[in-house]
């Protein structure tokens, strides 16, 4: 009996069928991942938020739904197959939730935000802000801090959703913060620049909502988008006194003044009845490659 | 401010609690689209807060329509029709509530008003208008009817809150009230629209409605951006 060292002639069309079905049960396997994952991270999160124990049927669930996948697999393709694929599907999960839309969002949400806190601190920085007007540096102080806690819940939800967290500030508004700092001269500069930030992130995140999948993101980001827009009005308030000439008329509370205030401060900081999207930064804007 | 934050309607678990209570207001704005204004006794420049207002259109985008091989009925557009429904009314009760701080204003019954804070009136009521107008382009353009009756729920509150408005300050205490009640209810309706549009539409008007009670927080001699993150506790849910 002699032994053949070539190997055996490849049966290609049983080749193609076999990768055919590979792939349907690796999309399977992902849109099982995906429906399932989110379930057990809501479950740790609500675990670490209220300390309770374990809720049993929600990890059942969860791993009922992965054997469900295994059956299948095993069934159709054998045991080395079907581990491989459920193996590599969930391996590969984290990777792939940085392509998902909602991910995306939320790593861009993350980069304004980090891009907005160093601006402010900047700003606290200059002589003009740090010494000027009391009211104008508890904004700054106040609104940074603000960021920076949106930030943490960006990223907490960023994490949750299987994603990378983004630790850069955006791309495109970084250069032109950097770009701005020398000409900084004035406090009306920095409310300028603060401004265009906060109106980048308001419309950024109002032109995210309707392309969440996920609704605890979508609820998230709406719930930031209307602190942001405060920020936004107040700083078109400020502004418009301080090139209005009247900069003593920034003070909290204002008290009897109230009467000094010059008609348009009225309606400055909200001059459209609807906000729109022309500055809203795309999806892909501030992800993580 | 390394603490944990707390989000308390974040999760899958507290969007079911929250969903549960906008569909249980919802429901009663349905119920109160039905509703007589009872206590509708407009008299001259005394007008009661909250009286219907008219519905021009406006020109905004109504929601392009939902799948109709949907199964649920959230999916088929109900859901979004009863958030249409509960804002439009809200904004009927804005408008009128504006109209009447107006009114007031003229007659002499609230002081001296600040040219700012007349300012703001005209402008905010004009805006709500435009909510108003908005949301009943969306309700007219799914086949239903436009919403000219104040929230059924709100309104006696308010009417009581407004007979007691002796100055400028009592109005825009009240104005913040609504302006938070309805920024909070668009907030909370992002856990139930599902029209692409209708979720678009509910985001740009919160947004402007929260800048509404910013200015309106530091007339009153407020910080004007309170809250690290927007709240749902005021939403218009029964």
């Amino acid at each position: 009996m002699t032994m053949s060292h070539r190997p055996d002639r490849i049966d290609e069309p049983a080749l193609d069928r076999l990768i055919e079905e590979s792939q349907d049960l690796h999309t399977d396997a992902m849109a099982i991942a995906r429906t399932t994952m989110p379930d057990l991270a809501d479950l740790t999160a609500d675990r670490r938020r209220t300390g309770a124990l374990v809720d049993n049927r929600g990890v059942e669930d969860f791993v009922n739904a992965r054997q469900t996948l295994i059956r299948r697999l095993t069934l159709s393709l054998g045991g080395i197959l079907g581990f491989s694929a459920v193996s590599a599907a969930f391996a590969r999960s984290a990777s792939a939730a940085d392509g998902d839309i909602d991910v995306m969002q939320l790593q861009t949400a993350v980069s304004l935000e980090l891009l907005a806190v160093a601006t402010y601190g900047a700003a606290l920085t200059l002589p003009f802000i740090a010494n000027g007007n009391p009211v104008i540096v508890k904004f700054a102080q106040t609104t940074m801090s603000q960021h920076d806690e949106h930030r943490q819940a960006f990223s907490a939800q960023t994490k949750t959703l299987g994603g990378t967290d983004q630790t850069a500030t955006n791309p495109k508004y970084t250069p032109i913060v950097e770009a701005a700092k020398p000409t900084l001269a004035a406090p009306i500069d920095v409310v300028k620049l603060a401004a265009t930030l906060e109106q980048v992130a308001t419309e950024t995140y109002l032109a995210d909502l309707n392309r969440y999948t996920d609704v605890t993101s979508r609820v998230l980001m709406a719930s930031v988008m209307g602190v942001e827009c405060q920020h936004l009005a107040t700083l078109r308030a400020v502004g418009a006194l301080l090139d209005g000439g009247a900069p003593e008329l920034i003070k909290i509370p204002l008290g009897a003044d109230v009467t000094k205030l010059p008609a348009a401060a009225g309606s400055v900081a909200f001059p459209e009845a609807f906000e729109g999207i022309t500055m809203a930064s795309p999806p892909e804007e501030g992800a993580v490659k | 401010m390394n603490e944990p934050i707390e989000i308390p309607t974040l999760t899958r678990r507290h969007i079911l609690v929250g969903a549960a209570a906008i569909g249980a207001g919802l429901v009663a704005a349905a119920c109160g689209s039905d509703t007589k204004d009872a206590a509708g006794t407009n008299s001259g420049s005394s007008a009661t807060a909250g009286s219907s207002v008219s519905t021009t259109p406006a020109g905004t985008n109504p929601p392009t329509g939902t799948d109709a091989s949907a199964t649920t009925a959230a999916a088929d557009g109900g859901v979004d029709i009863k958030v249409a429904q509960l804002a439009a009314g809200l904004e009927v009760l804005a408008v009128g509530t504006y109209k009447a701080a107006l009114d007031a204003a003229g007659a002499g019954k609230l002081g001296t008003v600040p040219a700012a804070v007349g300012e703001f009136v005209t402008v905010a009521m004009k805006q709500h208008q435009a909510h108003l107008d908005a949301w009943n382009k969306v309700l007219t353009g799914a086949g239903g009817t436009a919403v000219t009756e104040p929230n059924a729920t709100l309104k006696p509150t308010v009417d009581t809150a407004f007979a007691a408005v002796t100055d400028v300050g009592g109005a825009a205490k009240l104005a913040l009230m609504l302006e938070q009640i309805a920024s909070a209810t668009y907030l909370n309706a992002q856990n139930v629209l599902t029209d692409k549009d209708a979720i678009m539409l509910a985001g740009s008007i919160q947004i402007i409605d929260a800048q509404h009670a910013a200015v309106l927080l530091y007339v009153l001699g407020e910080y004007p951006v309170p809250d690290v993150f927007a709240k749902t506790d005021l939403a218009a849910a029964a």
